[in-house]
């Protein structure tokens, strides 16, 4: 087998040479199978480029030089004018059953950088659909990614690998929110500051639905920008206690060094229009921003960033545990498809085998036929498939022995002594 | 010939529910399967008795005694968890449906199997009191059930705690939606209930409003009245507070029509509702085959 991929992940470099290595746009895509092809004609390749791993799976049924590490990293380097010497160390490479394995393992999650994250599933097949349009797939990376797509879905159902979120936002959101309200699509989110957690946490939440958001900030130029990439509103910061006082999510995410909203502040604001109306608080400050008694009113749900960071390390190591049950339908999988590859592999020589045989008695036949042809035409019908039966279990055998091998590994050393003894060529 | 007892319905409840509390632990596909197949064979038999009753008796099993209206409300709310389990098979619905349904099945055996009067000229009326009454019982124990899952989630909330794969429990703003339309459902249907109870007692001419059943159920229905009054006179209502509220007016109804009766029955104090002596164990009903039938009549 003739397969190879090189990589550049999270895991063996930095972000600043990921980002030069990646393929960002659809237009770099599909100029990189351009050139990919020009250069390798005859090989098969898959690009697959996320903000965690640039790699390049190459494959060729024959020997190919171009499918080595040292040109892949070349076509890497040159396509994006990146000097060799500046990432060379820093790629790693495996070959034959090892690629497969490591494919198997990035699209199951298990070499991303959370543990069970589902989006590399969305990517794997994202770029095995663009190296199909670009006419850059072939037999055997047609059946590396299907038994790719195939092993994902079998350790998502067979294993918890997925179960509980990992990130603090999506926690917030998917572990607490959604168990406090039925639906966000009508529900008021007030923003509190303007940072990275901020944004994050409204992205879980625009997923769900939110719609109406109120930003509110000391700076008002963040608010802005924060406000209108989720269609947001922006209020000033004398406005707090009247938007406390209406929200029912407050996500709040400001740089203070003490409590924002105290307990009194908080009863005053929410006593005089929603006193009971349920209320999730995502308190994202260190320190944090509301007081910690608010949490002791009726109604109200609070949850501080030490509190989601526990539940975040609870489900991680719930999803690590799952680890070696991944591990083992990986292997299941990667031994399934390495069989069906060698048994594809020995298919051409099989088929000479039983064509040759079979024509060496079709010959044998016609010369018998010749001298006996007062043969009525029953006869012969007769004696064809009598002979004809005779070679299908005369070639049963050697057949069997080749299919047994080739669950077991290569089997290149019977394909070999089947082709010198009966000379196919 | 088919032999159902109580016991046969109470003790393939109990194994079920046996079964539904491992789900806290975390629930294969084998326990929900044993759970789902012994809740099933006991509705199956709850089905059965029900049915030899109302021919034993010759009146509807409403009508026939308190024992047969008890197991009728535990019948309808069997039924109600199951197909909400079959709809959704990871609601953790069962922990706290089984007890009461296994306490309301238990609670039958205190009560007199028989009723204390013939309803035959006022047959109508008396099974309007009663099916009204069933019903909206169980609309109220529904609301119970909520109402307990609905502290249940408050609590894991506040506690921030993670929720189980196996147990599901719904949002806190559908169970306070689902709770208003149980008891908004409960209060029309009890009402009806206690009105039909009002009027077939003038019939009849008995002063019931001594008769400590008939005067519990009514406080129970007052409570419950109030409690939909105060849920549709406020726009916004403290929710764990609501949860409390229901929970402790339907224990108290449940009281009322149930803990009463048993109490009345073994003191022996007279009731409108039958007052026989408390029978601990009853007995087997027969279910005649298709064989016995024809053994008949040959």
């Amino acid at each position: 087998m003739n397969l190879h991929v090189v990589s550049c992940n999270h895991q063996s470099s930095g972000l600043a040479i990921r980002e030069r290595l990646a393929f960002s746009s659809a237009e770099d895509i599909q100029r990189a199978y351009q050139e990919f092809h020009e250069r390798f004609p005859t090989s098969e390749v898959v690009f697959l480029s996320t903000c965690n791993r640039v790699e390049v799976y190459a494959a060729n049924t024959e020997e190919d030089p171009a499918v080595v590490r040292q040109n892949l990293a070349s076509f890497l380097s040159e396509f994006h004018h990146v000097p060799l010497e500046e990432f060379s160390e820093e790629l790693t490479e495996h070959t034959g059953p090892e690629a497969v394995q490591h494919l198997f393992q990035v699209v199951s999650s298990l070499d991303s950088m959370v543990l069970g994250e589902p989006q590399i599933v969305a990517q794997v097949k994202e770029a095995y659909r663009k190296a199909d349009e670009n006419g850059s797939c072939g037999a055997l990376t047609h059946a590396l990614f299907q038994g790719a797509i195939r092993t994902s879905n079998r350790v998502r159902t067979e294993t918890r690998l997925s179960n509980g979120r990992v990130s603090i936002a999506s926690v917030a959101v998917g572990e607490f929110g959604k168990s406090i309200f039925d639906t966000f699509a009508d529900k008021l989110v007030v923003v509190i500051g303007a940072g990275e957690m901020a944004e994050e946490t409204l992205r879980y939440l625009a997923d769900e639905g939110v719609q109406q958001v109120i930003v509110v900030n000391r700076s008002r130029d963040r608010a802005e920008r924060l406000a209108e990439k989720y269609r947001g509103q922006v209020a000033d910061w004398q406005q707090l206690d009247e938007w406390l006082g209406k929200a029912d999510v407050i996500v709040s995410t400001t740089g203070a060094d003490e409590p924002v909203v105290t307990m009194a502040r908080f009863e005053l604001a929410r006593s005089k229009q929603n006193r009971y109306k349920p209320v999730f608080i995502i308190d994202l400050g260190a320190p944090r921003d509301f007081d910690a008694k608010i949490a002791s009113l009726d109604d109200v749900y609070l949850y501080d960033i030490d509190s989601l960071q526990k539940t975040c390390d609870r489900n991680r190591k719930l999803r690590q545990a799952e680890v070696e049950k991944a591990n083992r339908i990986i292997e299941e999988e990667t031994q399934r498809f390495m069989s069906e590859f060698y048994s594809r592999a020995g298919g051409a020589i099989v088929k000479r085998l039983r064509d040759d045989w079979h024509s060496i008695s079709q010959q044998e036949l016609q010369k018998l036929f010749s001298k006996l042809s007062h043969l009525p035409a029953e006869d012969r019908d007769a004696i064809e498939r009598t002979v004809a039966r005779i070679v299908n279990k005369l070639l049963h055998p050697p057949l069997e022995a080749l299919r047994d091998e080739s669950k077991g590994g290569s089997p290149n050393g019977l394909l070999d002594a089947l082709s010198r003894l009966f000379r196919l060529r | 010939m088919l032999n159902v007892s109580v016991f046969c319905i109470f003790a393939s409840y109990l194994v079920a529910f046996g079964f539904e509390l491992t789900r806290l632990r975390g629930q294969g596909w084998l326990a929900r399967t044993l759970t789902l197949g012994f809740a099933t064979a006991g509705l199956l038999a709850h089905t059965l008795y029900l049915l030899a009753r109302a021919s034993a008796e010759n009146l509807p099993p409403l009508l026939s005694s308190s024992h047969d209206w008890l197991l009728v409300l535990a019948w309808l709310l069997m039924v109600l968890y199951l197909v909400l389990t079959i709809v959704d098979s990871q609601l953790a619905v069962g922990i706290i449906s089984f007890p009461l349904i296994i306490g309301l099945v238990a609670t039958s055996w205190l009560l007199p199997e028989t009723s204390a009067r013939s309803w035959d000229p006022l047959r109508s009326w008396a099974m309007l009191h009663a099916s009204s009454l069933v019903l909206g019982t169980a609309a109220v124990l529904v609301g119970f059930v909520i109402s307990l899952l609905f502290l249940w989630q408050n609590e894991r909330l506040k506690q921030g705690a993670i929720a189980k794969r196996s147990l599901s429990l719904p949002s806190l703003e559908q169970l306070a939606r689902l709770n208003l339309w149980a008891i908004s459902t409960a209060v029309p249907l009890l009402s009806v209930g206690v009105l039909s109870g009002i009027i077939l007692t003038n019939w009849t001419s008995e002063n019931v409003w001594i008769d400590p059943v008939v005067l519990g159920g009514t406080i129970g229905w007052a409570l419950i009245c109030g409690l939909l009054t105060w849920q549709l006179s406020r726009t916004r209502t403290p929710g764990r507070k609501v949860a409390v509220a229901t929970a402790w007016s339907s224990g108290l109804l449940l009281l009322a029509y149930v803990g009463l009766q048993v109490l009345t029955s073994a003191a022996g104090v007279s009731s409108v509702h039958g007052a026989k002596p408390v029978k601990v164990a009853p007995q087997a009903v027969t279910l005649p085959t298709k064989s016995a039938n024809e053994e008949g009549q040959k």
